[in-house]
């Protein structure tokens, strides 16, 4: 009876084959946990977010596993992943590629940076100069990368998953609103439960329990799902129940930045994955209130006076999602 | 759209027209109305016709005058028109004139006023003004709801100029003509604008949205007709005399109930009926005797009622010294002179005119009084303070049987005072004729009218029945029921004595009062009284007393010792003791206890209203020719409408449960979920149970789930219900649920099982979900400000 363990499969018509993609995103989900323990939500969001080809931001202090959930999806998909350890030295062309210049042929050759995989992980992207992470984010939003006036387009599926510390740590810069508003969610890992913590000893101790995980599909097969997600059917009342809330943000006295439109955008794009994870072919208010919080609190700003309650942008989404009507019959 | 344009001029007409019987009751007579109405719908049809062009709306008021004016010369000037149409010079004189007899009618008049042609102008005009006004409210400004600001303004008119109050059917009338004008307002917003009609296409939704308009429609009109019955009763000024009577025992307050007015006939009325026995004045004099206190003199006969001719106020009477002499008199007045000093009350209201003993020399006064030559009332202009005091120097009229017997014809009276309309009824002047027969000067005949009076035939009770429909009150007292109070006995004297040649008007005011034990005399609301003063030439105006003097009449009232008529030898005060003893002579066995002394009042009224059930409850006996109701009916009747109304909510909620489930089977999937879905959510509210609209169903079928035990069934029942209402709401095609009758049957269960006793008890008799307000509501929060 609990939420989402029923798979609404009734009716007839055409619609998204969405048995599918529930029956991959279960093996890929199995995959990744075992390696990661105790965090289906978190396993749930990542997969939403690659599936509705967004960016995933994973938040958290140090050592609980940030990297190791960004390295065990780009192991479940058997596609090219790379990875960029942020400093405060790196370069925007450590990134995105130079173009070398050969001798012996007398011309240039493009030498692509990490960017060009199909998952990139970016570990502790705030410890980057901004300049660097810029470079980074323009390749996120724009997929293709840009050097000496040549655009390369990124291939697809093209996901970032960005580890960043609490801003508050030493040696950061924190992302700047318009910056966190290219991610398309953010999740927080958060400490292991102790009996998931307990089993982690035992399967860490022995050898990094990554070497065992074997590739359950391909990025050729993601490119496929990812467009049928793109077909999930949204309500007019869905739609109508989406531009509310992103609205409530905007309008509410707790909040000093509300969502952008790109918001709205990524918020559907979100829903449809989410729901085709659920296996339906349309989007429900559950979809959009389980990924409110995620998809939209890391770019808002709450209010002075909303500090001083010590409310944080995620308590005041949930609850405008808990005051907004959900829509009824049309 | 441009063909409806007419249709809101029309709706304020029409709520317009019904309010006029509202002035019903001050205003009798045919046919007054018409030019009102006619007027009305002039104004309206010039809104209408001008709407359609689709023009600017600033010429409406030009063009609605327009019509006025063209109207007011057919309907009250055609003689002076040519072919009754085009005004010619003598028609705005024509129409001045009507105006002013039309407000003197009015100012002087007692209401019921008679509908004469000046009056019928006042309120054609008046009326065509309101519905100017009416139409910029609800046209121009579209606001229809502000004309009840003017319906209500009506509804006070006959309310403050008349004790009468309004007729519930006139009442009635008008709150349906401006329910009338709001629903043609709605109905038009609908079509031009859309109306958040919930769900037309759920049955039980239109099934309910028709039975709230109902209701809304019955409780409005239920309301006006129960306010305009019981209003009165809790404000003093408003009662009128037939519920006074029922409802005086439990009556509270004692709130001015005097009203102020230019109508002494109607502030005597009131000072009588008013239960409560306030105290009007004090006063001290050096008389032996004092002689009644008078304010105002009515001295035209309109075939009805006695109204007071117009006074002046100007130089020329204003009071400086010594008051003008009274018509007729010859010479120094030589009885007995006395000074009074007078103390109004200062919790009494303030009267415009100074009650004063006659024959009054001069008064000293504070403020700018005036003097009317005629009659010697005085009088002021502005509104004096309460408590006032002042000094009034008299001479009493008192003259001897003898003085007045060699009196002769009156001659320099002026003709007006022997003025009768020429509808008097004839019989009245057969009676005075035959009463007269016999006497030789004008003094013997007012000693036989006067004595035919107080001979007993006559009962006194202030509240006398109601004169019926149509029939002349004059006859009706005189030849028919003979009961009234001072102020029938007063006017019929005054009548047939101007029909027996001497020259009579009516004065009121109060009797003496009564003598207080430290020598101050106390005049009360109870003392208010009416009398006849007859002219005799020589001798000046004269006092009669034709109202029974004894307890069982105005008690304190006093017979002069000259109208007895016996000769200069009555003078010995034996007359004044025989008058209480006729009227105990015969007795009516009824009549005791309602023509109580005034003073007494709680008592005296209290009783009549036993009288009134009396009268009330023969009515229907009579009227159902024997049969008496059995006492077990009304009882079993009463029992059955208290369980029918108990059951109402509950068949109610059937019906509605009912509909609904016929839309489960037949409809389209959607509809079918939909419908399920509101029963469960209906059931919930009945239940007590929260629903939160801002709950998918998945997630309100979880909780649901989650609350209590609920059986496996009611469970998948449940669940089935939800996902089926949410592919009917947010899938491209909504699925179906196989057996929704049963799944909602199996939920409803379970959650009716689920749930405490008193709850279910409470779902079944007073279903919460019927009650639009107790529906659940989306909670907005605080209104967004900007950030």
């Amino acid at each position: 009876m609990s939420l989402g363990t029923h798979h609404g499969g009734q009716g007839g018509g055409v619609r998204t084959d969405v048995g599918e993609i529930v029956a991959v995103a279960d093996r890929v989900r199995g995959a990744i946990e075992t390696v990661i323990e105790g965090k289906p939500e978190v396993l749930r969001i990542a997969l939403t977010v690659l599936l509705a080809e967004g960016h995933l931001l994973v938040e958290d202090v140090p050592g609980v596993g940030k990297t190791m959930l960004a390295k065990a999806l780009g192991r479940a998909v058997d596609c090219s992943v790379q990875r960029i350890q942020f400093t405060p030295d790196l370069l925007p062309s450590d990134i995105t590629g130079v173009n070398v210049y050969h001798q012996d042929r007398r011309e240039f050759e493009f030498n692509p940076g990490p960017v060009f995989a199909n998952i990139v992980l970016g570990d502790e992207i705030n410890r980057a100069s901004p300049k660097t992470q810029a470079a980074l984010l323009e390749c996120m939003e724009e997929r293709q990368v840009s050097t000496d006036g040549q655009s390369r387009t990124l291939e697809r599926p093209f996901m970032v998953v960005a580890t960043q510390n609490p801003s508050d740590m030493e040696g950061t810069y924190t992302l700047p609103e318009a910056q966190r508003d290219r991610f398309m969610a953010r999740v927080s890992v958060g400490y292991p439960a102790p009996q998931a913590e307990l089993d982690m000893i035992d399967a860490h101790s022995a050898h990094s329990p990554l070497d065992g995980l074997a590739p359950v599909t391909d990025a050729a097969h993601v490119r496929d799902l990812a467009d049928r997600v793109r077909s999930v059917h949204v309500a007019p009342g869905m739609r109508r129940y989406v531009v509310d809330l992103v609205n409530s943000t905007r309008t509410s006295p707790e909040l000093r930045l509300g969502a952008s439109p790109r918001a709205t955008l990524h918020l559907v794009r979100a829903a449809r994955a989410y729901a085709a994870l659920d296996g339906r072919h349309y989007v429900v208010p559950d979809d959009i209130q389980a990924l409110a919080v995620p998809v939209l609190a890391h770019r808002l700003l709450p209010s002075p006076e909303a500090g001083m309650e010590r409310l944080s942008a995620e308590q005041i989404v949930a609850k405008l999602v808990s005051r907004l009507p959900v829509p009824g019959p049309q | 759209m441009r063909a409806l344009r007419p249709l809101m001029p029309t709706a304020t007409l029409v709520s317009l027209v019904a309010a006029v019987p509202l002035l019903g009751t001050i205003v009798t007579g045919p046919g007054w109305w018409f030019p009102a109405v006619l007027m009305m719908v002039g104004v309206a049809a010039a809104s209408a016709l001008y709407r359609l062009t689709g023009w600017s709306a600033t010429a409406v008021p030009f063009l609605q005058i327009f019509v006025m004016a063209v109207l007011l010369t057919p309907l009250f000037a055609a003689h002076t028109a040519v072919l009754g149409l085009i005004p010619t010079s003598g028609t705005f004189p024509e129409l001045v004139r009507l105006l002013e007899r039309g407000i003197d009618a009015v100012n002087t008049g007692t209401p019921p006023v008679t509908g004469t042609a000046g009056v019928a102008l006042i309120i054609a005009v008046a009326f065509a003004v309101i519905a100017m006004a009416a139409d910029f409210l609800a046209v121009t400004a579209r606001c229809p709801g502000m004309v009840g600001g003017l319906l209500i303004a009506l509804l006070m008119v006959p309310l403050v100029v008349d004790d009468g109050g309004v007729a519930p059917g006139a009442a009635l009338s008008a709150a349906v003509g401006f329910l009338v004008l709001l629903s043609v307002d709605m109905w038009l917003r609908g079509r031009e604008w859309g109306l958040p009609v919930p769900d037309g296409r759920d049955p039980s939704v239109r099934f309910l949205v028709g039975l709230r308009r109902a209701a809304v429609a019955a409780v409005s009109v239920t309301a006006a007709v129960l306010l305009t019955l019981t209003v009165p009763l809790a404000v003093p000024s408003l009662r009128s005399d037939v519920i006074h009577q029922a409802a005086d025992g439990t009556y509270i307050g004692n709130g001015p109930g005097v009203i102020t007015t230019t109508h002494p006939l109607v502030s005597l009325r009131s000072n009588l009926a008013s239960g409560s026995d306030r105290t009007v004045l004090t006063y001290t004099t050096d008389a032996e005797e004092p002689d009644y206190l008078r304010m105002y003199v009515l001295d035209e006969f309109d075939g009805v009622n006695w109204a007071m001719s117009p006074v002046d106020a100007d130089d020329d009477s204003r009071i400086e010294d010594d008051l003008p002499l009274s018509a007729g008199w010859s010479g120094e007045p030589d009885g007995p002179t006395a000074t009074t000093r007078i103390s109004m009350d200062s919790d009494a209201p303030s009267l415009d005119f100074l009650p004063m003993p006659y024959w009054p020399r001069s008064v000293d006064v504070a403020g700018e009084w005036y003097a009317d030559p005629g009659s010697l009332m005085v009088f002021t202009t502005d509104s004096p303070r309460t408590g006032l005091s002042f000094t009034v120097e008299s001479t009493s009229v008192t003259p001897s049987a003898d003085e007045l017997a060699a009196a002769g014809q009156a001659w320099s009276a002026p003709g007006s005072l022997l003025a009768l309309p020429d509808d008097v009824d004839p019989r009245v002047a057969e009676l005075t004729e035959t009463l007269t027969e016999d006497a030789d000067s004008p003094y013997e005949r007012a000693v036989a009218l006067q004595e035919h009076f107080t001979g007993g035939g006559f009962d006194y009770d202030l509240t006398p029945p109601a004169v019926p429909e149509g029939a002349d009150p004059l006859v009706h007292f005189l030849l028919e029921d003979r009961v009234g109070y001072c102020e029938q006995f007063a006017g019929a004297m005054a009548v047939m004595a101007r029909q027996a040649d001497i020259p009579s008007r009516v004065a009121t005011g109060y009797t003496a009062g009564q003598r207080m034990g430290d020598g101050r005399w106390a005049v009360t609301t109870g003392n208010a009284h009416a009398w006849p003063e007859l002219y005799f030439e020589g001798v000046g105006w004269v006092r009669f007393e034709p109202t029974p003097a004894s307890a069982d009449g105005q008690g304190t009232a006093t017979v002069p010792d000259y109208t007895d008529g016996t000769g200069g030898d009555a003078t010995d005060g034996t007359g004044r003791d025989e008058e209480p003893e006729r009227p105990e002579t015969e007795p009516g066995p009824d009549d005791e206890p309602e023509s109580d002394e005034p003073t007494d009042a709680p008592e005296a009224s209290a009783t009549p209203g036993g009288e009134g059930t009396d009268e009330s409850a023969a009515g229907p006996a009579s009227g159902s020719g024997g049969w008496t109701v059995p006492v077990w009916l009304p009882v079993a009747a009463a029992v059955l409408g208290g369980l029918a109304l108990v059951a109402l909510p509950a068949l109610v909620r059937t019906a509605v449960r009912g509909s609904r489930t016929a839309a489960l089977t037949g409809g389209s999937p959607a509809a079918a979920a939909h419908a399920a879905w509101r029963e469960l959510r209906d059931t919930c509210v009945d239940l007590g149970v929260t629903w939160d609209l801002t709950e998918s169903p998945r997630a309100t079928a979880a909780r649901l789930a989650a609350r209590g035990p609920l059986p496996e069934e009611a469970r998948a029942a449940l669940w089935r219900l939800a996902l089926g209402e949410e592919s009917a709401r947010y899938a491209p095609e909504p699925a179906v649920v196989r057996e929704p009758r049963e799944d909602l049957r199996a939920a409803r269960a379970g959650l009716v099982a689920a749930s405490g006793r008193g709850d279910r008890f409470r779902a079944v008799l007073l279903p919460r979900s019927l009650a639009p307000w107790r529906r659940p509501r989306p909670d907005l929060g605080p209104a967004p400000t900007a950030a």
